[in-house]
């Protein structure tokens, strides 16, 4: 040690450095690690991955003080740290490019990070003492902000410790921006505006802790307050969203006409074109409230359940393969019988979290057939009905997160006494029956075992999640505990999580979005409209069908895709409506409404709807074209809504549609052979695929391809659905 | 260090909005521009190679019956065929690879790449990935945890015109999907058979039975039909204008001579198609070289079958010889053409196979079961080295001995001949970094 101080002093006297007799002495976890963490160094790509990188690993963003400190100091045989001289330590020539380094010059040579390293190491490379104060928080200021179009906004980090001081971190703090259109932020804290309206959160990172700074950009000319205040409010979304676009300055679109409003309510509320005659009796209604008449009427269809259970699928659907086909259809039809009793959402998820029996009589019970390990179950159940993601907290405390491994693994203590009896998995048939129950947690498959952490090996106490430790009697499930406190009133997350599904499902796009991520680094839009709408969900007993009732009885629902001179650039504060792509087997049961020719599935009885097919393996290319998806992806692949060329050459000319749309059994052929004239079959055919009247110039167009002298009814009728169906009028939900 | 390396939800919306940007600006090759923008890939190798031939012998081939014969092993191991020279001295086939023996001097053969992967699912998935499944899967799965190297590269590279840029022959490999990566770099799969006079390639042309003035007429009623007010400003992110450009581009597909000529493989001597063997796998290698020809970076072609369990040498020598031919021929061919050095050709499955011979309860015909431990890949063009050998198995072909090489190893060499670093750094749908392979060393006496 006395070396080292000697050491030390001479090193100043060369250096000259004012800094170094009077700061104290650099230590571990309080300045080095952050340095590190900073310059990406313990980052996933880097030295924090698995393996390390080149020889050196480090703990994944610093979560293993112990672990670093050995790596650095004492590893490869102590090369890394040469305190004799400690600008040749390798740490430091690597850092900063002096000697060649994969990950290039992290550090600069004589900048304030490497005189820190240069420092700590000529000191001998202490710890913090245990008993150093302890950082409790960071904040960061201005805490939010309002900002002109291209304006800059320089952001300080200050971290707090346990004795009291502050110190300033911005140098040692990464940033990042929710959205870097509207605000994009570099690396030193300073955020830039861009040129449109809308919001960003700017996230700064020092060590394990994180603050956020919400920042607006409101288009700059003002609009008169009595334009918010003479807007309709049908009910209370409609006061959320007024007020959100009246602090940005938008406007909202005009209402989308009635046509619209049909074919836009028939797509979402049960995934099917109206008819003609639909079309027609409900542009004829004269009932001021038809709009809100129509979705009651179509609530009570049958198709209601299948198309809102084939987007549970999605999330849901396992990999035959993978638990067989049985249980994967048992699964598929319990959902459907869900949704088609209107099953309310909190005994659904009940059902589905204390799910027990076997899995060819109970098809909830196959969730706990497809995900075994209480790790999975922990990351799906929490995602799925709570909106919070806890897979990175598995291995290590999530950067942007408050969830740590503790978090994760007392959850996971939930599904530790999962009991399996039966043939388990044994691929590729697994076709056998499983019965799944409460075990006593003495080990094996059968019995369940309790969870233990990773690290410590101590046994863990299932704990919600925010919450204390449960003291579960023995012959209580757990898994039943859970489902009370996910389902309770009180719990946080899980109203909002489905009302935002929900809501994103008839909006197009989240409140929050990616619709189960709720987290303080990635915002809601309209934080108020989302508790309205789960406080209301609440109330009225998590009943999914009035919850569909109340979104889109709102004025915001049938608003116009078509923006105004305001609001084209609005993607997130539904000022406007959005356009969205249909889904898979939408399209494909509209193709078949259209043409009148139905699909032919396999596994599947004849004249079944693509809404009704319960396995993927069931082979379509039109639905594979169209982003349906794989439930032998892992994790399932999300399905996609994108539009691409293969989707364009399919509609254009693959051999199924072509027949379809000649069929001598089909729609166009029926037509061709009515008595209908030629201005009858055009109303037709446009009401059946876009469900509205043809304009007067669309209608002469099309009457004029049947009147030339060379035109047969059966190929101009056949010619016209065809342009129809390849259009974006129909392919979207305007 | 950037801050999109980080595991935020983050970057996911971020790449999300520079993919729609700039499709609504400039088309596919400009988005795939920005992605590369975006990635801010380290370094990029020098690419030899433009495509990739990928011949996927499903089942997992035997070693010992293909390229790397045990002559000298007792019975029970070396089977029933004999060892057959190569151009190479000191090197010997089994002796249905006859072509391919004497034309070793043209490309490399790969005989100690090994895994613990035993299952045809889990097997497909780390060869055709380079990434491990995550958690353990059975023989009959079809997995995907990993994006395959053919929606790697169709994502890195694009094809011209509107083409697909990963095709796949007659049918999608087990784990031949896009993954993270999203369904716009999914095989585009043409299931008909290019042996059938009748052979189309599904959707690229118009629909048999239409005459192309009638299609034509109906192009013209689109145009007229088509009046869903679009909305212009860019910032408003209006998918129907991107529907737009991917109609766009179909009609350029469509109207391309240059693709449709390489779909139309009836302009190929007919000598030529003798010469590939007249049977769907053989034409498929000849359509493969057309469509690489033509600009698409991946093309797999399926083939099934390889699973000898039982009858080995009785269904292996009704095989190879027209396999041995097929292979050859492709090889020879692209030579002649002068496109061998920018094109890649690849032959293997998912593992090898026993050594020992079996013959399985039920069974009459012996047969050799699945073999991680050893595996034989023929590896081709672009710039591989002809007339190398690379690593090798022991005396009895139990175990790759010699250059022990790993599927990791594998995929990072076709990577980084196609010009794309293997340790570039990949996003997933919820923006968590994952590198596109764990281990990116490619083998060296490929290079």
């Amino acid at each position: 040690m006395r070396r080292i101080v000697l050491l030390l002093s001479v090193l100043c006297s060369f250096t000259a450095s004012p800094v170094c007799a009077a700061d104290p002495a650099p230590t571990f976890e309080r300045d080095i690690q952050p340095i590190l963490t900073r310059a990406g160094c313990n980052s996933g790509p880097c030295h924090g991955k698995a393996r390390g990188q080149n020889g050196f690993q480090l703990s994944l963003l610093a979560f293993d003080h112990d672990f670093d400190y050995n790596a650095i100091v004492t590893e490869a045989r102590g090369r890394r740290i040469f305190p004799a001289n400690s600008t040749f330590s390798l740490l430091l020539r690597k850092a900063s490019g002096l000697t060649p380094h994969g990950g290039g010059k992290k550090i600069h040579e004589g900048d304030a990070a490497y005189r820190t390293l240069e420092r700590w190491i000529a000191a001998g490379c202490p710890r913090t003492p245990a008993d150093a104060p302890h950082l409790l928080k960071v904040t960061v200021s201005p805490d939010n902000s309002v900002m002109v179009f291209k304006a800059t906004q320089q952001l300080t980090v200050t971290a707090h410790y346990s004795d009291g001081t502050k110190r300033d971190v911005t140098a040692l703090s990464q940033f990042s921006s929710s959205e870097s259109v509207y605000a994009a932020v570099d690396a030193n804290g300073l955020v830039k505006a861009g040129p449109i309206p809308g919001e960003a959160t700017i996230m700064a990172r020092f060590a394990e802790k994180f603050a956020v700074c919400p920042v607006l950009i409101p288009l700059p000319t003002p609009v008169p307050p009595a334009v918010y205040e003479a807007l309709p409010r049908a009910n209370f979304i409609d006061g959320h969203v007024w007020a959100k676009l009246q602090k940005l300055n938008l406007t909202p679109s005009e209402s989308a006409n009635d046509a619209t409003f049909h074919r836009r309510a028939f797509l979402d509320v049960i995934g099917r074109l109206p008819t003609p005659d639909e079309v027609r009796a409900f542009l004829a209604e004269k009932n001021p409230k038809k709009r809100e008449r129509l979705i009651e009427a179509l609530l009570q269809r049958p198709e209601y359940g299948d198309f809102w259970a084939n987007k549970w699928t999605d999330l849901l659907r396992p990999n035959a393969y993978h638990v067989g086909i049985k249980a994967t259809y048992n699964l598929d039809q319990w959902l459907r019988q869900s949704f088609r009793k209107n099953q309310p959402y909190d005994q659904f998820v009940r059902e589905l979290i204390a799910a027990k029996g076997s899995t060819f009589t109970n098809g909830a019970v196959v969730m706990y057939r497809d995900r075994r390990e209480p790790g999975e179950l922990t990351t799906l159940v929490s995602q799925l009905f709570l909106g919070v993601r806890l897979d990175c907290a598995k291995c290590h405390h999530h950067p942007f997160e408050v969830w740590g491994q503790d978090d994760f693994y007392s959850f996971a203590a939930f599904f530790g006494r999962i009991g399996r009896k039966g043939t388990g998995i044994s691929a590729p048939i697994s076709g056998s029956e499983e019965t799944i129950y409460l075990g006593d947690g003495t080990g094996g498959k059968r019995n369940g075992s309790t969870v233990k952490h990773p690290l410590t090996g101590k046994e863990m106490t299932p704990t919600p999640l925010l919450g204390q430790p449960l003291d579960i009697p023995p012959e209580r499930d757990p898994r039943d505990v859970l489902a009370d406190w996910v389902t309770a009133p009180e719990n946080p997350f899980f109203a909002k999580v489905i009302v935002n599904r929900v809501w994103a499902d008839l909006m197009g796009r989240g409140i929050v979005d990616p619709v189960d991520d709720i987290r303080a680094t990635n915002p809601a839009s309209n934080p108020a409209l989302l508790d309205a709408l789960a406080a209301d969900f609440r109330k009225n007993k998590y009943d999914l069908k009035s919850l569909i009732k109340t979104i889109t009885a709102s004025h915001a629902y049938g608003l116009a895709t078509t923006p105004n001179d305001r609001n084209a650039a609005d993607l997130r504060n539904y000022s406007r409506h959005y356009r969205q792509r249909l889904r898979a087997e939408v399209l494909l049961d509209m193709v078949s409404d259209v043409t009148g020719v139905p699909e032919r599935f396999e596994a599947m009885p004849p004249g079944s709807r693509a809404m009704e097919v319960w396995t993927a393996r069931a082979q379509s290319v039109f639905l594979d074209s169209f982003g349906r998806p794989d439930p032998n992806a892992d994790p399932p692949c999300e399905r996609t809504p994108d539009t691409t060329v293969v989707q364009a050459l399919h509609l254009m000319n693959a051999p199924n549609l072509y027949r379809k749309v000649t069929d001598d059994a089909g729609r166009c052929a029926t037509l061709a052979k009515s008595a209908k004239t030629p201005a009858e079959i055009v109303d037709e055919l446009y009401l059946l695929a876009y469900g509205r009247m043809p304009t007067d110039t669309e209608s002469t167009a099309a009457v004029k391809r049947f009147e030339k002298p060379s035109a047969s009814r059966r190929a101009a009728t056949e010619d016209l659905m065809w342009a129809l169906i390849n259009t974006p009028e129909f392919v979207f939900n305007d | 260090m950037p801050t999109n390396t980080n595991c935020a939800g983050v970057t996911r919306r971020d790449s999300i909005q520079i993919g729609l940007g700039t499709l609504l600006g400039g088309g596919l090759l400009t988005a795939l521009r920005a992605r590369g923008f975006a990635a801010e890939a380290m370094h990029k190798p020098t690419a030899k190679a433009k495509s990739c031939i990928l011949i996927w012998m499903d089942g997992g081939p035997t070693h010992f019956e293909t390229f790397d014969p045990k002559p000298d092993s007792p019975e029970e191991y070396r089977g029933e065929f004999k060892a057959i020279p190569t151009a190479l001295p000191g090197v010997f086939f089994s002796e249905h690879m006859t072509r391919l023996a004497k034309s070793l001097n043209k490309y490399a053969m790969i005989r100690s790449i090994r895994h613990e992967q035993g299952n045809h699912g889990a097997g497909n998935h780390y060869m055709m990935t380079g990434a491990p499944p995550r958690i353990p899967v059975g023989c009959g799965a079809f997995v995907s945890f990993h994006p395959s190297m053919g929606s790697v590269v169709a994502a890195e590279k694009g094809a011209p015109a509107g083409l697909p840029a990963y095709f796949s022959m007659p049918t999608m490999s087990r784990s031949g999907g896009p993954n993270f990566l999203g369904a716009k770099y999914a095989p585009f799969v043409v299931g008909e058979d290019p042996n059938s006079p009748s052979f189309k390639v599904r959707d690229v042309a118009i629909p048999q039975g239409l005459t192309g003035e009638r299609f034509e007429d109906r192009t013209h009623v689109r145009s007229e039909v088509d009046n869903l007010k679009r909305i212009m400003d860019k910032a408003a992110g209006d998918p129907a204008l991107a529907l737009d450009e991917h109609y766009k581009q179909a009609y350029d597909l469509m109207n391309s001579k240059e693709a449709q000529a390489a779909f139309d493989i009836s302009r190929e001597p007919l000598k030529l198609r003798e010469q590939y063997v007249r049977n769907g796998f053989g034409q498929r290698l000849l359509l493969a070289r057309r469509l690489v020809e033509a600009g698409v970076p991946f093309v797999t072609v399926y083939d099934g079958g390889w699973d000898h369990h039982a009858d080995l040498f009785g269904s292996l020598r009704k095989r190879l010889p027209e396999w041995d031919q097929s292979v050859a021929t492709l090889i020879a061919d692209l030579e002649n053409r002068g496109t061998l050095s920018e094109t890649l050709v690849i032959a293997l499955g998912e593992f090898g196979r026993t050594p020992k011979i079996s013959t399985l309860s039920g069974q009459a015909k012996a047969g050799r079961d699945h073999w991680a431990n050893a595996m034989s890949v023929l590896f081709a063009g672009g710039g591989t080295p002809g007339g190398t050998v690379v690593g090798a198995t022991d005396r009895n072909g139990f175990a790759a001995i010699e250059r022990v090489l790993s599927p990791e190893n594998f995929v990072s060499t076709v990577y980084t001949k196609l010009g794309i670093d293997p340790d570039k750094i990949l996003y997933n749908q919820q923006g968590r970094p994952a590198h596109l392979v764990s281990e990116p060393t490619p083998i060296k006496e490929l290079m």
